[in-house]
């Protein structure tokens, strides 16, 4: 491969800085956390969020409009289900694709998209379904439906990590991408969240996962003329429900 | 590295600025970024807004200061993640470990998302010399692709282009009827684009952050071209300057706070994607192969020099662009070379050497807007006064930016300026000669109206005095007000 050896390179920093190759001389506070200090601060933290519920969710509400996510709030599974039957239905696509987390045995909803006669493809991979196939079906579906790992009161967006089950493609391809939020899945802050991705990494001996996306609102762009268009490259409408 | 013109920045300058459609252009710019980014501020409060901006640049600092053990912590677990991490001293080097990969795993057709590393490289001729196709898919890149142009604007890289502009041109390179509804055209290059998303066998991004602590690459884009470009193909390069390391995963809050109130008023972009590696053996969709290339190709310089250092803390929000006032008269392309508006005459020379560059550091009026916008306090004021200096001071004679017959004047005007009796002497031998001038109005060739020099075509000076009005002297200076009327041996 080419390329300057790693030491060679490092060598040449450490010139320019005029420095040994020796650590920080004062450690960096927040590498040197200890996966329970890590812990302490998360348990204040979740009891921080339970103590305020209803607050942060009304926060999150607010935010995520403000992103330009079209919001819906709901108390039961049902009415997020009658919901959802009257987007499909007012989307006038035939296909539909969602991602195959816990959140759909909360909220089954298949049945009622089978019985408006729209094809429901879930992200579940098998002898007949390749991530090639998977990857046409996304395609050809004109709304993705995915769960949310966390919610961010702050900044209004959806996270998602990689699941079994949870294509990275379904929130992006189609035009139309339908979150649902759960109480549990609220975070107040973006530090709430790294704090608790950092705790996770440490407790799974490093491994951070693949990927970790943020969704706040549609696609959009401003390129010409400064003239926003939504919808760009990925969906132009995005819904976030919340349940709770 | 593409093409340099930083040479001819005085002939561009002038030129940009008597183009009525480019002043229209890059006034909406700094409507529509700058007025959106104060609302963001007064919606935090500023106490708030100065708290994250010194959090992020003490964390810039930090990580600067100690650059090779970050780096050194970043490729341990970039390799642990699965991912590989390659140096690259300069532009060649980068370039060369692109086309490795692209050799070595017949890649076809290459997507790319927005990174100005990239074009710093000069990478796509590089690519298209290979015989690969490549598709910038951010709307803004690709328009300017099909232009075959460079960007103008470290956010919005085609905002020098109307909507007819776009129209015509893509008449012209996709063969469709001319169209200037904006939605129609955004339109156009999403279903172009969407097959290319899909067939493409690499996708190249750039990176805004990575964090060494876990080896992740994080994007922050609006349109989603990031995320399917580092999802859909079946390997990822992400290529960076080695400076965009930060340590921890938690230090992204402040930036994330930050770069996009600053870029362009929001509070977050639609989309914030973040890559550790390539995909894991349960994982349904993302690229089989992760590579992170850190390129040095003249950074090592900046860190080298403890004046210029902090250069390397700019995190690329273009808002020293969009509020500087020599920027938003000559817009991007005047500055030569890949990296414009204040931040770009610190940068490029720097990179493409102060002796091609040596105009640039001059492009600014000191006025300090840029450093009161900085969402990471950088003074870029002080770095383009160094700059001067060292051209200024160079023994180098090709290297100073003014001709000998200034510097001999700026000398004698030091001196005068130092020296209160040569001062005294100066203004009455000065207005000895206003009055002669005076008394001949018919010629008077400098005074017009008895008050100011306007437009006055002076010899040797007229680097200045041409475009620059001077009032005449008057009657009293301050110095001999001072002694008469206000000096406390009066009282
Ligand atoms: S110098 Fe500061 S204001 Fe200018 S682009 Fe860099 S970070 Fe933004």
């Amino acid at each position: 491969m080419p390329g300057t050896p790693k030491a060679e390179f490092l060598q040449s920093v450490r010139e320019a800085l005029g420095r040994e190759n020796v650590p920080p001389i004062e450690a960096y506070p927040r590498l040197a956390e200890t996966p329970s200090e890590l812990e302490q601060q998360v348990a204040q933290m979740r009891q921080h969020i339970e103590d305020n519920l209803p607050a942060l969710l009304d926060k999150l509400a607010k935010m995520a409009a403000l992103g330009g996510w079209r919001v819906h709030r709901a108390s039961r599974p049902e009415d997020v289900i009658e919901y959802i039957e009257t987007l499909a239905r007012d989307s006038g696509t035939a296909n539909v694709v969602r991602s195959n987390q816990d959140v759909f045995n909360q909220i089954p909803l298949d049945a009622t998209l089978t019985n408006l006669g729209l094809t429901v493809t879930t992200v579940l991979r098998d002898e007949t379904t390749t991530r090639e196939s998977l990857r046409e079906e996304i395609r050809q579906s004109g709304i993705g439906i995915t769960g949310a790992d966390y919610a961010l009161a702050e900044t209004g967006s959806v996270i998602v990590l990689p699941r079994k089950g949870l294509a990275r493609l379904i929130s992006v391809v189609p035009p139309v991408h339908i979150a649902l939020v759960r109480a549990e899945d609220l975070l107040e802050t973006l530090d709430d969240l790294f704090l608790l991705r950092r705790l996770e990494y440490h407790q799974q001996g490093g491994e951070m996962g693949s990927y970790l996306n943020f969704i706040t609102g549609p696609s959009r762009t401003a390129d010409i003329e400064m003239t926003i268009v939504e919808g760009v490259h990925g969906p132009k409408e995005v819904h976030m429900i919340i349940l709770g | 590295m593409p093409e340099i013109k930083t040479q001819d920045f005085t002939a561009a300058s002038t030129a940009a600025i008597l183009d009525p459609k480019l002043r229209r252009a890059l006034d909406r710019v700094a409507e529509g970024f700058h007025v959106a980014r104060l609302d963001r501020i007064e919606e935090v409060t500023q106490d708030v807004w100065d708290g994250w901006k010194d959090q992020a640049r003490e964390i810039k600092v930090h990580t600067i200061e100690n650059l090779d053990y970050y780096l050194e912590l970043l490729d341990k677990n970039v390799t642990a993640a699965g991912g590989q991490l390659h140096f690259a001293k300069d532009a060649d080097e980068a370039n060369e470990i692109v086309a490795h990969i692209v050799r070595t795993r017949n890649i076809k057709i290459v997507t790319k998302s927005k990174s100005m590393v990239s074009e710093e490289l000069g990478l796509n001729p590089v690519l298209e010399a290979l015989g690969v196709e490549v598709w910038e898919t951010d709307l803004g890149e690709y328009i300017i692709q099909l232009a075959e142009e460079t960007p103008s604007h470290l956010v919005a890289p085609a905002l020098h282009k109307s909507k007819e502009d776009v129209a015509a041109l893509f008449t012209e390179k996709l063969g469709i009827p001319y169209d200037e509804d904006i939605y129609h055209m955004a339109a156009t290059a999403r279903t172009i684009l969407r097959d290319k998303f899909m067939e493409a066998d690499l996708g190249i991004s750039g990176a805004n952050f990575v964090v060494a602590e876990t080896g992740t690459l994080v994007i922050i884009t609006n349109e989603g071209n990031g995320r399917l470009c580092t999802s859909a193909p079946r390997v990822h390069i992400g290529i960076t300057g080695m400076e965009k390391v930060i340590p921890s995963m938690q230090d992204l809050s402040a930036f994330l706070r930050l770069l996009p109130r600053s870029a362009t008023g929001q509070r977050i972009t639609s989309y914030v994607s973040m890559t550790t590696g390539p995909r894991r053996s349960d994982d349904e969709d993302g690229p089989e192969e992760f590579h992170l290339i850190l390129v040095d190709n003249g950074r090592s310089k900046m860190l080298a020099d403890p004046a210029l250092r902090e250069a390397l803390y700019c995190i690329r929000c273009g808002a020293c662009l969009n509020i500087c006032p020599v920027y938003s008269r000559i817009g991007g392309h005047a500055y030569g070379w890949v990296y414009p508006g204040p931040i770009g005459a610190v940068v490029s020379p720097m990179l493409v050497g102060l002796p091609k560059a040596k105009e640039l550091p001059q492009a600014s009026s000191l006025c300090g807007a840029c450093r009161e916008v900085c969402p990471v306090n950088i003074d870029i004021p002080k770095m383009l006064l160094d700059l001067r200096k060292k051209t200024a001071e160079s023994p180098d004679s090709s290297l100073r930016s003014a001709p000998e017959i200034e510097r001999v004047l700026a000398r004698l005007y030091a001196k005068l300026m130092s020296s209160p009796k040569l001062l005294k002497m100066g203004v009455k031998f000065g207005r000895f000669a206003q009055k002669l001038e005076r008394m001949t109005p018919v010629f008077s060739p400098l005074t017009t109206d008895g008050k100011w020099i306007r437009n006055a075509h002076i010899p040797i000076l007229s680097r200045w005095t041409k475009s620059r009005d001077l009032p005449t002297l008057p009657k009293q200076t301050f110095h001999e007000l001072w002694e008469k009327e206000l000096s406390p041996d009066d009282s």
